[in-house]
């Protein structure tokens, strides 16, 4: 897959109002995100943190302002024109499950794109191995336990192999097994290049997956930093998650602040105290 | 005073190859708050809805045993209108417990009092307190639909809370709600048991409920695995072979202390719990 | 409000044709614009207008009678003057009827229905229902814009276009579906089944305009009646 140089996403003084809202849900939010980042939208509800990804997909028009994904002006696209470089997972999975078999359901994207038969069955395949849903390749979506429906909705993004995720609070509702699989499938997507744009509450999520954090208030935004030093240090931003907290406290040498990390640091510290 | 006890009771759905639940003899007291703990279906869920006589009822299946919530029997007609206005339930998800017929959020507050008969002064107060407590009293004009989530799931809890249940039945309450939301339903919890309402909550967040709970029943496969006070049962390592899960903290031990065979003992069982509890043991 | 729109409905009939339905039209249209539901009245034009012009070209066509030129077409005087009644007919009922529901407060329903003691439960299955068609839209919309996102093609003839709505109707009613089993068990939990009489929360307002029109409304059907029939 050939890499453009220079960002993935690219916004500048965006602007979007909804019909009927006297103040416009994004004002004026500049921002780039290069391939293979990872972005948290981190903020309190109604800062227009979900608009923004929207925006992104050419779901909802700006006002003002420009918006591109992969060169293309998202004032001048459609959705659907989007969704060979950009995938969207809804807060609401079960809007997104619309076939009788989760491979059937994995398969949509990329048959909506025109792929030939045996490149779809070599993507599915992937997919169904890298979530876990190998055993339940072949039952009904909703058939599932509801937590599995947002992994599922996940996969069917991730078939297409898009170059931009955008995911709107990929873990709400998750077992910790679950969120394991998200945190591992957008590490996974951003080692080969695509960039995760985040809308997320969980801190946890945050630092294992993502590295950079984002805040909006107001549609504006007011941060834009790492997600270790952000995380905590504000009351509309999740809590800087525990192990993070501890290894700080007991100032061990960490290479980051996540979990693998400081899980090694304890290890050794406690080898060599004896 | 026991709020819901269970006899030998056990739960199965409609074409399921194994039980729900199996033979459970549990006795939850009031004015406690006890703690459901198990992995993505161990029975925790199927355990409140039996206990709030909607399963198998709304969900196919059959039920053998005894459920006395509240001394009354919530599978059988009478019970349940006995039960009415006395028993809270909350689900995670906030969309659906909304009753869709009110245009703000003051009248989805006040909609189970007002269809239990109560005088309209005894709503209206209810409905003030119950907004005020959940943070949300500047909301109570507001259309439910165009509020977010987490405000939703506020609204719900305290469209509950004017009744000033009995027993609360709570299934992964804090999922929708933000840090903030957080903090104000585990005092409200903390102060609903203290006034004598029994509490009982299924989640899986370990590190909330280490403060919050006075018990913790670890379910496996529909049974009871484990029972007694959240310090004792989540520092072991029986929990991490029936719930695969503690707190984050014990999380972090045993995988560091699984590094090396064997374990350091600082990395052994008994693990701490929280960062001041580690920071105790390591530093 | 149900009086109204079923006396209008009735008015609408009763009164002599052509003149008496375009009065009554007239009078609706001017009162809706009075009480500031202008645009239920743009609706109502917008749903009658095919109608409108499929009337004229129907009944305008019969042959025989006094005939009018409207450009290239002969056109029946009698026939145009019957399509102009039934125009009218629709025109108001129509405008009423989007007036009034336009203004729909379910919950003041529900009290109203408390208060005179009717049936909570067919008062709330009735809201309920009404209430599920924004959902259902709502939701409709949802699953578009995921189907979209995933690169369903939406544009060309409105064919194509309906076309492409048909993978929409399953996610659409399975998630209806699941959706009523939790929200029934939540209902339920909030005493929906309880045999007490509902409390009102507000008295819905029965101000004077209000219960004069509720009276007057057949007092002018029954005028209207005796009219026609005295010739």
């Amino acid at each position: 897959m050939a890499m453009t140089a220079g960002p993935i996403l690219e916004a500048e003084g965006v602007r979007v109002r909804y019909a009927g809202a006297t103040a416009p849900a994004l004002d004026g939010v500049t921002l780039a995100v290069q391939p293979g980042e990872g972005v948290a939208l981190l903020g309190a509800n109604g800062a227009g943190k979900t608009t923004l990804l929207r925006a992104a997909m050419a779901l909802v028009r700006p006002e003002r302002g420009t918006l591109c994904v992969a060169g293309r002006d998202a004032a001048r696209c459609t959705p659907e024109e989007f969704a060979d470089v950009a995938g969207y997972l809804f807060q609401q999975p079960e809007s997104q499950l619309f076939e009788q078999t989760v491979r059937a359901e994995l398969g949509f994207g990329p048959r909506q794109l025109g792929w030939a038969p045996a490149p779809i069955a070599a993507a599915v395949a992937e997919q169904l191995d890298a979530l876990e849903l190998m055993d339940a390749a072949d039952t009904h979506p909703y058939d599932l336990p509801s937590p599995r429906h947002r992994v599922v909705a996940l996969a069917a993004t991730l078939t297409v192999r898009p170059r931009l995720l955008l995911l709107d609070e990929p873990t709400a509702g998750l077992d910790r097994a679950a969120r394991q699989l998200v945190i591992r499938a957008v590490l996974r997507v951003r080692t080969r290049g695509a960039a995760v744009l985040a809308v997320t509450h969980d801190g946890d999520f945050a630092l294992e997956a993502l590295d950079r954090g984002l805040v909006l208030e107001a549609g504006r935004v007011v941060a834009d930093e790492a997600i270790a030093g952000l995380l905590g240090s504000r009351p509309d931003v999740p809590e800087l998650p525990a192990a993070a907290r501890l290894s700080g406290r007991l100032g061990l040498a960490v290479s980051s602040p996540r979990f693998a990390a400081v899980t090694d640091a304890l290890a050794a510290h406690c080898r060599s105290r004896g | 005073m026991s709020a819901v006890r269970f006899a030998g009771v056990s739960l199965r759905y409609s074409g399921a190859p194994a039980d729900a639940l199996g033979g459970i003899t549990l006795d939850i007291a009031s004015g406690s708050v006890s703690w459901l703990f198990g992995s993505l279906g161990a029975g925790c869920s199927s355990l409140l809805l039996v206990a709030a006589g909607l399963a198998p009822r709304h969900s196919g299946g059959t039920l053998a045993g005894q459920v006395t919530t509240l001394g009354e029997n919530p599978h059988e007609t009478a019970g349940r209108r006995a039960l009415a206005g006395r028993v809270a339930y909350v689900m995670a998800t906030p969309g659906v417990q909304l009753s869709g017929v009110a245009a703000t959020v003051w009248d989805e507050a006040a909609f189970a009092p007002a269809n239990l008969g109560w005088p309209i002064a005894r709503i209206a107060a209810a409905v003030d307190a119950a907004l005020g407590r959940l943070g949300i009293a500047h909301l109570a004009a507001r259309h439910p639909a165009a509020l977010s989530g987490g405000e939703l799931q506020r609204v719900v809890i305290a469209s509950m809370l004017v009744l000033a249940p009995e027993l609360w039945l709570l299934d992964e309450p804090a999922s929708a709600l933000d840090r903030d939301g957080r903090r104000l339903l585990a005092e409200l919890l903390r102060v609903e048991a203290a006034r004598g309402a029994a509490v009982v909550v299924a989640t899986e967040d370990a590190d909330a409920m280490l403060e919050l709970a006075q018990r913790v029943i670890v379910l496996d496969h529909g049974r009871v695995a484990l029972d007694g006070p959240p310090a004792n049962v989540l520092a072991g390592e029986a929990v991490w072979v029936h719930a695969d899960e503690s707190t984050t903290v014990a999380g972090l031990a045993r995988a560091a202390g699984r590094l090396d065979s064997p374990p350091p003992p600082a990395l052994r069982p008994p693990y701490p719990l929280t960062v001041s509890e580690g920071l105790a043991r390591w530093r | 409000m149900f009086a109204v729109t079923g006396g209008i409905a009735v008015l609408a009939f009763l009164l002599p044709a052509p003149r008496g339905p375009v009065v009554l039209y007239a009078a609706v249209l001017a009162l809706s614009l009075v009480v500031g539901e202008g645009r239920s009245a743009l609706r109502a034009i917008r749903v009658c207008l095919p109608l409108w012009i499929l009337l004229a070209l129907l009944l305008g066509l019969s042959p025989g009678g006094e005939r009018q030129w409207i450009g290239p077409l002969s056109l029946s005087r009698g026939g145009l003057a019957a399509a102009l009644a039934q125009g009218a007919r629709l025109g108001a009922v129509a405008t009423v009827s989007l007036a009034l529901f336009a203004g729909f407060d379910p919950s003041r329903f529900l009290d109203a229905v408390a208060e005179r003691g009717w049936s909570f439960h067919a008062g709330y299955l009735l809201v309920a229902t009404l209430q599920a068609v924004p959902r259902f839209r709502h939701r409709a919309a949802m699953i578009l814009e995921a189907q979209r996102a995933r690169g369903l093609r939406f544009r060309g003839s409105p064919l194509r276009r309906a076309r492409a709505l048909v993978p929409l109707t399953l996610p659409l009613v399975l998630g209806m579906l699941s959706e009523v089993d939790d929200r029934a068990m939540a209902l339920e939990t909030r005493g929906v089944d309880a045999r007490v009489p509902r409390t009102s929360l507000r008295s819905p307002p029965d101000s004077l305009p209000d219960r004069i029109i509720r009276w007057a409304m057949p007092v002018l059907v029954l005028a209207a009646l005796v009219w026609r029939l005295a010739g």
